[in-house]
């Protein structure tokens, strides 16, 4: 895996008002890297996600982009955002058109493809399913062609086997080109789906490497299967 | 280049998602032309009479009094009250339960003896006029339209008292017969007067009696003396008559002033409650939808976004106004012409009713939210704004574009001619959109970077 950081933030923090949402801390993303955001609610994922996404500013802090330049990334908020009178189609359309795509019907034809919609295409998203919604959230998010993907919470309110169906494109989706951020409460899936944990308490980070790197500092066995959990939690207890 | 597209995409899907969402379209649409045509109902039928019982107690009301040259009856009075209120004649009984029942809004009584204290013109006869307390803005309307009944005929009456007057100088000037209430006979006059003292003078100096003719010369003097100060009396009498007289000069024909003070207050009110409700609603819905986390990322600034929505909200009023417009035209006798100029005050006035949408949009959080906030600033300053010829109305109307607006459809409707306060009116408009279009601007910025 090569080592080029496409976005490194250095003391990024956001308050709010009175109150500290997220302490200031450094990230770096490189390509083809899948970095899971775990943490409790309040944590500061979705705070930290959204400074990276561009949805609000960091009160402190600098992101440095590789080239000098903001590179294209796309956003999947855990509320799905988008228009539920619209189609799917037309979702898709009008956001490609907005991302600067020459021609944004075929740009959300292949998406429809890609994101295996070609039968809801036509039916207004007020009209889908959780699951298919949250594929057409994403779907959306890839119109302009990202760099890294920021994903908030994406399989928070989906079924088993819609969890299985999305986790299986994104899989697909991850790529030497592309850094992968998702946010999610579920360890199992932070386990599973990502190559490096940044582990998020109370707005301050906690863990920034490996599963292994997270059971160390907790004190547990590699080799416990439920090591992972068992410092996961002892760090939300403050323990370690 | 790529701010002009996002704008014109953002512009598309609005007013797509607009004619899907026939609810929010219905009310948003709906409601002010049900209101505009509501108020144009009540403000064009403003004209109507107030029912009055009319209750008669004179038996001799069917008795003509020659006053002068007029000839006056109990009919001639109703006839001519008549042209202010709808009468209903009823008897005493009736008109009370009548005025119980709120089915009029007073009684007029004429008393018993009515005509003969006319007739003798030595009282003055006294109408009865009895108000309902429970309708007191109808009441003081009747009590108004009544008291310049009453002055009109009164002027009509001392005109025919003056005339009679007159010619009772003219007799006494000119002597011949005479017939004043209810007495008749014959006068000399001073001419003739005049003429016979002189007669009598030279006869006497005929007969020898000079000391005696010149005696009669202080009697020919006074006699002319008081036929010069008559002749100065006739115009100070009819002066007297009509002390000030009103003239009233009649509009343009074909025109009809009430009517388009309603047609112009039902446009503003509801094409304004259109034009903010609905930019209230299209922004705050980007963040309902959650859209607004996405296009906030430098897709769609807020500028365009607030220009987008403005104009949006612009070309709905364009509609709403010209459907408006064109059943005015087309059902009603007022003359609706200039349509390029009217194109431009409805889209002016759109874009201001559209900026201040935007900004209660901007500010408030959820689409429930902005409404309930644009209906409850908006229906006062609309309401505000229909008081007419009040300066400090139209200014605390023009907070959200009201007074301009009304007094530019107004001048659109009745003044026949494009003045610069037409002009000036639209101006202020576009100024009022800029302003608010700015602090919307900068209010949305401030939410899209903080959520």
């Amino acid at each position: 895996m090569t080592a080029e950081a496409l976005l490194t933030a250095r003391g990024i923090a956001r308050q709010y008002g009175q109150v500290q949402a997220l302490a200031p801390l450094d990230l770096s993303l490189v390509r083809g890297e899948r970095v899971a955001l775990i943490g409790p609610n309040g944590a500061g994922k979705t705070t930290l996600l959204s400074i990276l996404a561009g949805v609000c500013s960091a009160t402190v802090g600098t992101i440095d982009w590789a080239g000098g330049t903001p590179l294209p990334v796309g956003w999947v908020p855990q509320k799905p955002a988008l228009y539920p009178r619209l189609t799917v189609r037309e979702n898709l359309r009008l956001f490609a058109g907005l991302e600067g795509a020459d021609d944004a019907l075929a740009t959300a034809n292949g998406l429809i493809a890609h994101a295996d919609l070609v039968e809801f295409a036509d039916r207004r998203a007020s009209a889908l399913s959780t699951g298919t919604l949250q594929r057409l959230n994403l779907a959306i998010a890839l119109a302009g062609q990202p760099t890294i993907l920021l994903l908030d919470e994406p399989t928070g309110t989906l079924s088993p086997d819609q969890r299985h169906r999305l986790w299986a494109w994104m899989d697909d989706l991850a790529s030497d080109d592309m850094a992968l951020v998702f946010s999610t409460q579920s360890l199992d899936e932070a386990v599973r789906h990502a190559d490096r944990i940044v582990a998020l308490v109370a707005g301050r980070m906690r863990v920034d490497g490996s599963v292994a790197d997270l059971i160390r500092l907790g004190g547990g066995d590699p080799g416990d299967p439920d090591a992972a959990e068992a410092a996961f939690m002892a760090l939300v207890d403050g323990t370690p | 280049m790529r701010s002009l597209r996002a704008g014109r995409l953002l512009f598309a899907k609005d007013l797509r998602v607009l004619v899907r969402s026939r609810g929010l379209l219905a009310i948003l649409i709906g409601y002010p032309v049900t209101i505009a045509i509501l108020l144009a109902i009540a403000l064009s039928g403003g004209d109507r009479r107030p029912s009055v019982a009319f209750v008669n107690l004179d038996a001799g009301s069917g008795r003509t009094v020659l006053v002068g040259n007029e000839r006056l009856s109990v009919g001639d009075y109703v006839n001519r009250i008549q042209q202010n209120v709808d009468l209903k004649r009823l008897d005493p009984a009736q008109a009370e339960q009548a005025l119980r029942d709120s089915k009029v809004t007073a009684i007029l009584t004429i008393p018993q003896g009515f005509v003969a204290d006319l007739a003798s013109a030595t009282r003055s006869p006294v109408i009865t006029l009895q108000t309902n307390p429970r309708n007191p803005i109808e009441a003081q309307a009747v009590e108004r339209n009544m008291e310049a009944a009453i002055f009109r005929l009164n002027q009509a009456l001392a005109t025919a008292y003056v005339d009679q007057v007159l010619n009772l100088v003219k007799l006494i000037q000119d002597g011949g017969s005479v017939s004043l209430f209810g007495t008749s006979g014959h006068l000399e006059g001073l001419k003739r007067s005049e003429q016979i003292v002189r007669g009598m003078q030279q006869a006497l100096r005929a007969a020898g009696q000079p000391a005696e003719a010149a005696k009669a010369d202080s009697l020919i003097t006074f006699i002319s003396g008081v036929g010069d100060n008559l002749n100065l009396a006739k115009p100070a009498a009819r002066s007297i008559a009509s002390p000030i007289r009103l003239d009233i000069q009649s509009g343009t024909p074909g025109r009809e002033p009430l009517s388009v003070l309603g047609i112009a207050a039902a446009l503003v009110v509801g094409l304004g409650l259109l034009g903010v409700l609905l930019a209230a609603a299209l922004l705050s819905a980007e963040r309902e939808d959650g859209a607004m986390s996405r296009l906030g990322r430098g897709l769609v600034g807020p500028g365009v976004m607030i220009t987008q929505k403005a104009m949006v909200s612009a070309v709905a009023m364009l509609v709403v106004g010209m459907v408006l417009l064109g059943i005015v035209a087309v059902a009603t006798s007022v003359t609706v012409g200039r349509w390029a100029i009217w194109v431009l005050a409805l889209v002016v006035a759109g874009l201001a009713f559209g900026a201040f949408g935007l900004l209660i949009g901007a500010l408030a959080r959820e689409t429930r939210t902005a409404l309930l906030a644009s209906l409850m600033i908006t229906l006062p300053l609309a309401v505000v704004a229909l008081i007419p010829g009040n300066d400090v109305a139209y200014w605390v109307s023009a907070v959200a574009g009201f007074g301009p607006a009304a007094r530019v459809f107004q001048q659109l409707l009745v003044d026949p001619t494009v003045s610069g306060s037409l002009w000036a009116g639209i101006g202020l408009l576009a100024g009022i959109a800029l302003a608010y279009g700015v602090v919307a601007r900068l209010v949305l910025s401030h939410r899209m970077h903080s959520t």
